[in-house]
């Protein structure tokens, strides 16, 4: 197609089919927590189907791209299109640093009776402002002011004179491996990045899956970072450092999973032949995303299990 | 101190990777151009970062979650570097 | 950009036919369509839930219906007016109109388009189910604030949570196919500063959708872990606190009611010069302006949370900043007044309806300035003064430009003219029933009366009394508002290519009836200096 011609597609069936999907997967999430028998199997068709419309609908659109259907203003519709798509993920991780950076220098302080809240002793005299755990206490304890406390997590033999963070999340096993791990993967793609630019395929294919292999280790000593800490008793319902630390890696777990998936469909349209050393911006909008998530990961390093 | 450095490293990366988002959109020789430079910039820099606090945590500048370990039980906690 | 010239030929097709037309459709004036119908029907659901607030209201004492089905009525009438009314009215506008103002053919990325009309049904069913379900439907607020969301609201929040989500996707997904569009679409030999206001406050908005929403969909998140899987996010007895969603929320829901806004400014730009027949006041520092409002945006939103027992640092800061909105706010209204300084001016309906935005909008934003004193919120807040605040910036401002839309560019939606007298009885039906309804408002808030309460002291029966038969007329009114869209659409005359002869735009250079693509070629620089606002 060329660059004096505007390109508008036909009529799709897949949005509505995306809908459906998303929908289904939602309404069956939520019958799923409400402990509603068929809410698992209606889950699992709408993620199905959501699965279905993402290949169809990309595999469309990469059809069309290899027929040369497209010219330079679509290109460029498309790279704005997904640097903003990118930028609504930095802010939907923003919202969760957000919320641990204000547990850490506002809320958590403050039940401890930091600044002048001094009622703080009344209510919440058992209480102890520190990270990890939150509060060193039995099940059931009853506090001064008769409320019980419903985040108990003591793991066993610990106390709150011999717990130091490093029992539960310690930075220097897995995690500074998985970071070694992750900012190898950056760099191998950056390899493959540069091989792509400089013309040659098979560099890349290897570059490539070097990278996709050091994203799965990552997320397979993920899932043992994982099974350590609640053996160890860091868990969702152990208070706000759970909760954050859990929801930060969750979903960042999930991103790289995304975009291992991403890479390999990369990898795949590379054999194909898709990419030459100056059209790919498939590649380059799957790598961006990649370092994107690499860099999250770094943020996580730093500020949940360091500082 | 390290976190201070920390802080203005991780900054730095943003920027670059902000760049290459950019140099992203452009796209053609010279966005490809800026987007493969900057990329190798945010790299090299992550390592770095990487490096500076697995050294200041060997060190022993900086203990893990420090913020949070020694705040006392029910009083303000002291103000940690 | 490119040069391009022609449209593919596979392109010259008119619409489908049957009903899989509106299904597949990835044409901006069907989707644009789409969200307007959309809008409409869910402004009549939520006006009609508005009727069952004003009729427990009508008279001191329980009325009608239990006070937890009251407080699901006042939730699920905020949510649906503003995420199922009047922003999916806004991308309806929007899509109808940016490509025409634009000189492009359609919307930059058109499947996508199609999905974010799309999931809307989708999510405004499930929104609407939850008052079928057991436990009722959410009765928070639509401010849905924690613990009354998390620990002790209904099970069917679950349902209202993933609805969030796929409204925000919806709105994600139209605010980067806005700025695609804006950005990669726009005629080659248009600048940004050619570009028509409506076009540049979209822009803005679109920034602020992608900026807010996701923040939004992480609160709902929480919020869902909070109930489901033990997370203490919200939680104090976990090292979290009920607070911190305040935080979250409002870093989304302030920047939200500029995107519910901005737009309507854009649209009152356009209609003013028109039948003021003079060039638009001031167009590059209505740029700037609307940039500024976007940017301060992000900066004030604890203003809505001065009674949280914030340190007091904290509440001068964001109530200096909230002070400082007013400047460029005030830079625009100025404008539109200096740009109907000596003009000709007439009174079609369009103009009514954007004159008298200007004046109830400019009421809604001083009780907004009123609120934002720290020391007067105290008296302020939650009470029905916050109340009329926000329906007078909401219905009279939002929708009030929404409705001087739809009657200035009807014409070149549906190439036909509609029935002026009904249009202006309908006009000042509306505006002395709205008035009527929201004014005694501020008294009762004043007087101490708070919102979202089913029953209320003696003192405040008159003036409820007297804002609910404002609020019986105004629901009324868009009986003759559905009557007058459906007659035009059907019997209308046929309308002239440019009805209003002093309008300027592109989109008036078009067939009287929109064409279904609108611009196969890129207009010319000529044509787009012509019609440029900026001169």
């Amino acid at each position: 197609m060329s660059e004096q011609e505007y390109y508008v597609p036909h009529g799709t069936y897949w949005p509505i089919i995306g809908s459906i999907g998303v929908s289904t997967l939602f309404v069956g999430f939520a019958n799923q927590m409400h402990g509603v028998e068929w809410g698992a199997s209606v889950m699992a068709l709408g993620l199905a189907i959501t699965v279905f419309m993402m290949f169809g609908w990309f595999g469309q659109v990469v059809n069309e791209s290899t027929n040369g259907m497209y010219n330079k203003q679509v290109d460029r519709s498309f790279r704005w299109g997904m640097s903003w798509f990118i930028f609504s993920e930095v802010m939907f991780f923003a919202a969760f640093f957000g919320a641990l950076f204000y547990a850490r220098a506002l809320s958590v302080p403050w039940l401890g009776g930091a600044d002048n809240n001094i009622f703080t002793p009344d209510l919440w005299n058992a209480f102890s402002a520190s990270w990890h755990q939150m509060a060193f206490l039995a099940p059931g304890t009853e506090l001064q002011s008769g409320t019980t406390m419903s985040f108990p997590a003591v793991p066993e033999g610990l106390t709150i004179e011999n717990a130091t963070p490093a029992d539960v999340v310690d930075p220097w096993g897995l995690p500074a491996l998985n970071t070694a791990l992750l900012l190898a993967s950056g760099v191998t793609l950056t390899y493959a990045h540069h091989a792509l630019r400089a013309g040659h395929r098979n560099q890349i294919i290897g570059w490539l899956v070097a990278t996709i292999a050091l994203g799965v280790a990552f997320l397979g000593f993920q899932i043992m970072e994982y099974s350590h800490a609640y053996a160890d008793g860091l868990k969702m319902t152990t208070g706000i450092y759970g909760s954050t630390f859990y929801m930060l890696t969750g979903f960042h777990g999930f991103h790289v999973t995304v975009g291992a998936i991403m890479l390999t469909v990369i990898l795949y349209r590379v054999q194909k032949g898709h990419f030459d050393a100056d059209n790919h911006f498939g590649f380059e909008g799957v790598a961006w995303y990649w370092h994107f998530v690499d860099v999250v990961w770094l943020g996580l390093f730093v500020f949940v299990y360091w500082l | 101190m390290t976190g201070v450095v920390a802080v203005i490293i991780i900054i730095a990366i943003l920027v670059a990777l902000g760049v290459g988002l950019i140099g992203m959109i452009k796209g053609g020789k010279s966005g490809s151009d800026k987007m493969f430079k900057s990329l190798v910039v945010r790299v090299s820099l992550s390592v770095l970062l990487f490096i500076l606090v697995m050294f200041s945590g060997y060190m022993g500048w900086i203990t893990p979650n420090a913020i949070m370990v020694d705040a006392p039980v029910i009083s303000t906690p002291e103000k940690n570097d | 950009m490119t040069t391009a010239t022609a449209s593919h030929d596979d392109h010259h097709h008119g619409p489908e036919k049957g009903l899989m037309r509106w299904v597949k459709t990835t044409n901006h004036k069907d989707i644009g369509s789409l969200y307007m119908w959309f809008a409409f029907i869910m402004l009549l659901i939520g006006g009609a839930l508005a009727m069952g607030i004003r009729a427990e209201l009508l008279a001191p004492g329980m009325q009608l219906m239990e006070p937890q089905f009251f407080n699901s009525l006042t939730t699920m009438h905020g949510l649906i007016m503003v995420f199922g009314a009047i922003m999916p009215a806004f991308v309806g506008l929007g899509n109808w109109l940016i490509p025409m103002m634009v000189g492009a053919p359609d919307m930059a990325l058109p499947r996508m388009n199609n999905w974010s009309f799309w999931i809307l049904p989708f999510a405004g069913g499930i929104l609407l189910s939850t008052f079928f379900m057991e436990g009722g439907a959410p009765a928070f607020g639509w401010t849905f604030y924690a613990p009354l969301s998390t620990t002790f609201a209904p099970d069917s929040t679950d349902f209202f949570i993933f609805a969030v989500h796929l409204l925000g996707f919806s709105s994600i997904m139209g605010a980067i196919n806005i700025i695609a569009t804006v950005l990669n679409m726009r005629a080659p030999e248009m600048k940004l500063m050619d570009m028509p206001l409506f076009v540049w406050t979209w822009l803005i908005t679109s920034f602020l959708l992608i900026g807010a929403m996701p923040v939004l969909a992480g609160a709902v998140t929480m919020m869902l872990t909070d109930r489901n899987f033990g997370t203490a996010f919200f939680d104090a007895t976990g090292g979290g606190d009920p607070v911190m969603f305040q935080h979250i929320f409002w870093f989304f829901g302030h920047p939200e009611v500029y995107i519910m806004i901005l737009p309507a400014f854009g649209v009152v730009s356009h209609i003013i010069p028109t039948f003021a027949r003079k060039p638009l006041f001031g167009y590059s520092s209505m740029v700037y302006a609307t940039a500024s409002i976007a940017f301060l945006s992000y900066i004030v939103w604890a203003h809505h949370m001065f009674l949280t027992g914030m340190p007091v640092a904290g509440e001068l800061y964001f109530m200096y900043a909230t002070m400082l909105i007013a400047v460029p706010t005030g830079v625009k209204v100025f404008n539109w007044i200096s740009t109907m300084w000596r003009g000709s001016m007439t009174f079609e309906a369009p103009m009514l309806w954007a004159v008298s935005f200007v004046f109830l909008f400019t009421i809604g934003g001083f009780s907004g300035l009123m609120l934002g004193i720290a020391p007067a919120d105290i008296q302020y807040h939650d009470t029905y003064f916050v109340v009329a605040h926000f329906h007078y910036v909401l219905v009279t401002g939002a929708l009030w430009s929404i409705i001087a839309a739809t009657f200035y560019w009807l014409p070149k939606w549906t190439g036909k003219m509609y029935n002026e007298g009904l249009a202006k009885v309908h006009f000042w039906w509306a505006i002395i029933s709205v008035n009527v309804l929201f004014f005694p408002q501020h008294f009762l808030g004043l007087a101490g009366m708070p919102r979202r309460i089913p029953d209320y002291s003696l003192q405040f029966a008159d003036f409820n009394y007297i804002s609910s038969i404002g609020g019986f007329a105004f629901g009324a009114s868009f009986i003759l508002l559905t009557y007058i869209i459906i007659d035009c659409v059907r019997n209308g005359k046929p309308a002239e290519a440019r009805p209003w002869p002093s309008a300027k735009g592109l989109e008036w250079t078009l067939e009287p009836k929109a064409q279904y693509h609108s611009f196969n070629t890129p207009p010319s620089r000529k044509l787009i200096e012509q019609e440029s606002q900026n001169s």
